[in-house]
């Protein structure tokens, strides 16, 4: 079989409910009490001009400074890839263009809402701003869009077709598609804030001065226990980063699948900090790299208080389900 | 490259059939599928484009799917498509589990969000549509009619959707990762890409015509495909046979605007030399490009542009088959590749119908039916915002 690279996380940034592009979440996180609230942007205006950032939606702004900073700490020049994963893309102008389509009929519509609303304008437009001819793809898929890209990247570092990828996680969302969204029982049951999420993270096969090491990725549909159990073997850490959000049954799911495949584990969550989204699980790996870096996990992400435990850790598995239909496993170390 | 990837079987739905059967028929008779429109209410009846001949009632029954099940048009047509393909590559439901399905949309279930969508935002109606809106719920309702597949997940580069779902799969074999993927992409014609493409002055209210002088846009068309890609020893295991080696290919990204093309081409010649340099084969080893070609005075010049600095003065035999199914954006990927497999297995050039002058600085591309043995293909796919990609297929080495 093929030789295996060693696969090393240079940088993640992050723009959320959290304070942008900074780990203050660690020592003092933002509080909400709402179920829905929209990030917290930074000032653009070092990442595009004024010009370019008028006819721009949030989640472009977003995706391309946390691109930016994403590739400036990782310390490469470029990378050899920008792979994106987008639950539902450019929400906004899906938003007025449908409106529009609805109310306004067929005859008078703008092209520039059509243009910036598919999936895959975020991808390319990362790739025009940094002038980036590289491999180029974007997954739509649901709470594993974030995953799939990583996936993907995770195989060609690999297969040694890329040596080093820039992947991104983004999703906004509008007042208007959260009420949607919460009315087709999508997102916001029970106890859920929902919220929005851009991530970007580069993965590299130098180690140069890395967050930690990716060591295995795994992405499964409809998994019985039996085939869960099976993978989980080569997926064991210390501390297990769950999605557990306030909703009542993914919650108790993890919970129940966390003692079967983990044993005694220490279970961690960060959705009650950054929200539900079709992006938190690039959230959550930027959680756990960010720990590991850091050399501590912060104790408000200790589902059990009396768990709290000042340990450096060494190996910290996202364990993520959407809907409970799709798994992904990923597995980092220090 | 290291492994073969093996293609053992294969299933299309497009304007020009609804089988690879009644595909092969129209493709070797020149019979366009593209016509006045059907099925799709509009407003815009003025625009050519190519529908698959089934409403999705007629869909439905062709599935065996209830009247009532929450379903989409997208989804439909991905189902027909992926029955056959499994049915071809001898794929029984007990293998489902172990095998990985990735699809290619962008649209999704935009088909009932266009509908319904002031419902969506006013009132209770519709409400149980909501959750096929997105492009992961289309991929999943596809393929859970057939069983739980071992892992989904949907690419979605507009028009470049379904070969990059080609590319994944074959990444996932290299790596080990699975012993078999179905690989492709499905998308349907709607209000919200019509409306879009027109806003943007690119579809043509005539029959599109590639690479010709007069060429004035595209029309749009609709359809769905999937490749079912096998390593070497799983297909030996089970004792099926390659319809055709998968034995490159390549993706770049043009990185010059959100909806045009570079006036060089950069992305597609990067996208093929990539594809030739996997396969290790010499330019002069291809016998035949499907070419993207949409019409478009602008891809059309673009893609000529990329096609000659890869080949010089050498440019093998070049079509484009949107003249017979217009358009199919997400799913032209894996339909245009099922094309190239018929085109190798029963040694004919397709023709690019409607072709009558030579544009400038262009391609001049196959205008008449020609018998021709095939060895290597290459069969281009290119989307909205540069994400260009393209495939190297084989004739199986007997």
């Amino acid at each position: 079989m093929m030789e295996k690279k060693e696969i090393y996380v240079l940088s993640a940034k992050q723009i959320s409910v959290q304070q942008p592009l900074c780990e203050d979440w660690m020592t003092q996180s933002v509080e909400y009490q709402t179920p829905f609230n929209r990030s917290i942007d930074p000032s653009f205006k070092d990442y595009i001009s004024p010009i370019e950032a008028r006819r721009m939606g949030k989640i472009l702004k977003r995706a391309i400074a946390t691109s930016k900073e994403a590739i400036k700490a990782s310390g490469l020049e470029t990378v050899d890839a920008i792979i994106t994963g987008t639950g539902y893309g450019c929400i906004e102008n899906t938003e007025f263009f449908l409106e529009a389509l609805s109310k306004d009929g067929e005859q008078m519509l703008s092209p520039t809402y059509f243009m910036q609303s598919t999936h895959n304008t975020i991808s390319s437009l990362v790739a025009i701003q940094t002038k980036n001819h590289g491999y180029n793809v974007t997954y739509a898929h649901k709470g594993i869009s974030f995953d799939s890209a990583l996936q993907d990247a995770f195989l060609q570092l690999r297969l040694g077709k890329i040596n080093s990828a820039l992947v991104g996680g983004h999703d906004e969302l509008t007042p208007t598609f959260y009420n949607i969204l919460k009315k087709g029982g999508m997102m916001g049951q029970d106890d859920e804030m929902c919220s929005e999420a851009a991530v970007s993270v580069v993965l590299g096969t130098e180690k140069q001065n890395s967050l930690c090491k990716l060591l295995d990725f795994k992405m499964l549909h409809k998994p019985t226990i039996e085939r869960l159990k099976s993978v989980a073997k080569a997926f064991q850490a210390d501390f297990i980063l769950t999605g557990i959000s306030g909703n009542h049954n993914s919650d108790k799911a993890y919970l129940n699948e966390c003692h079967e495949l983990f044993g005694n584990a220490k279970i961690l969550k960060y959705k009650h900090l950054f929200g539900e989204s079709f992006t938190a699980s690039g959230i959550g790996f930027y959680v756990a790299a960010q720990c590991l870096k850091a050399g501590k996990i912060p104790a408000n992400l200790f589902v059990n208080p009396s768990e709290i435990i000042d340990k450096k850790p060494s190996k910290i598995l996202v364990f993520n389900h959407s809907d409970g239909n799709n798994y992904s496993l990923t597995l980092l170390e220090a | 490259m290291t492994n073969p990837i093996l293609i053992t079987g294969c299933g299309v739905v497009s304007a020009i059939g609804n089988n690879k059967a009644e595909t092969l028929e129209s493709l070797q008779n020149n019979r366009s599928g593209v016509g006045e429109l059907v099925y799709l209410k509009t407003e815009h009846k003025e625009f050519p484009v190519g529908e698959v001949k089934m409403s999705d009632v007629e869909m439905r029954k062709l599935m065996n799917i209830s009247d009532n099940a929450i379903t989409t048009r997208t989804a439909l047509m991905g189902m027909i498509a992926l029955d056959e393909a499994l049915k071809d590559a001898k794929i029984t439901p007990d293998m489902i589990s172990n095998i990985g399905f990735i699809s290619g949309t962008t649209v999704g279930g935009m088909d009932m969000s266009e509908q319904f969508y002031l419902d969506y935002v006013n009132n209770e109606n519709h409400k149980e549509y909501i959750a096929v809106h997105d492009c992961g719920s289309c991929s999943e309702m596809t393929a859970e009619h057939f069983g739980k597949f071992a892992f989904i997940t949907t690419l979605s580069t507009a028009c470049s959707s379904a070969a990059n779902a080609i590319i994944l799969g074959a990444n996932m074999l290299r790596c080990g990762e699975a012993d078999i993927v179905v690989v492709g992409g499905s998308e349907c014609i709607t209000k919200f890409h019509l409306n879009g493409f027109n806003s943007l002055m690119i579809l043509d209210t005539n029959p599109c015509r590639p690479f010709d002088a007069s060429r004035a846009g595209l029309n749009l068309g609709e359809g769905a495909a999937y490749l079912v890609l096998e390593t070497e020893e799983s297909a030996k295991r089970r004792g099926v046979k390659a319809q055709a080696i998968l034995s490159g290919y390549g993706n770049a990204c043009d990185a010059f605007h959100q909806t045009a093309s570079s006036p060089d081409g950069e992305g597609a010649y990067r996208a093929m030399e990539e594809a030739l340099q996997l396969a290790d084969i010499q330019p002069d080893k291809i016998d035949y490009i499907n070419a993207h070609g949409t019409g478009t005075p602008n891809n059309d010049l673009s893609e000529s542009q990329a096609v000659k600095r890869l080949f010089g003065e050498n440019v093998p035999p070049m079509s484009s088959t949107k003249p017979f199914t217009g358009h199919t954006t997400s799913a032209s990927g894996s339909i245009e590749a099922v094309f190239c497999i018929l085109a190798l297995q029963n040694g004919f050039l397709p023709v690019n119908l409607n072709w009558s002058q030579p544009m400038d600085d262009g391609i001049v591309p196959v205008n008449q039916s020609v018998k021709k043995e095939l060895r290597h293909v290459l069969c281009n796919a290119f989307g909205f915002g540069g994400n260009d990609s393209s495939l190297l297929i084989s004739k199986p080495e007997l």
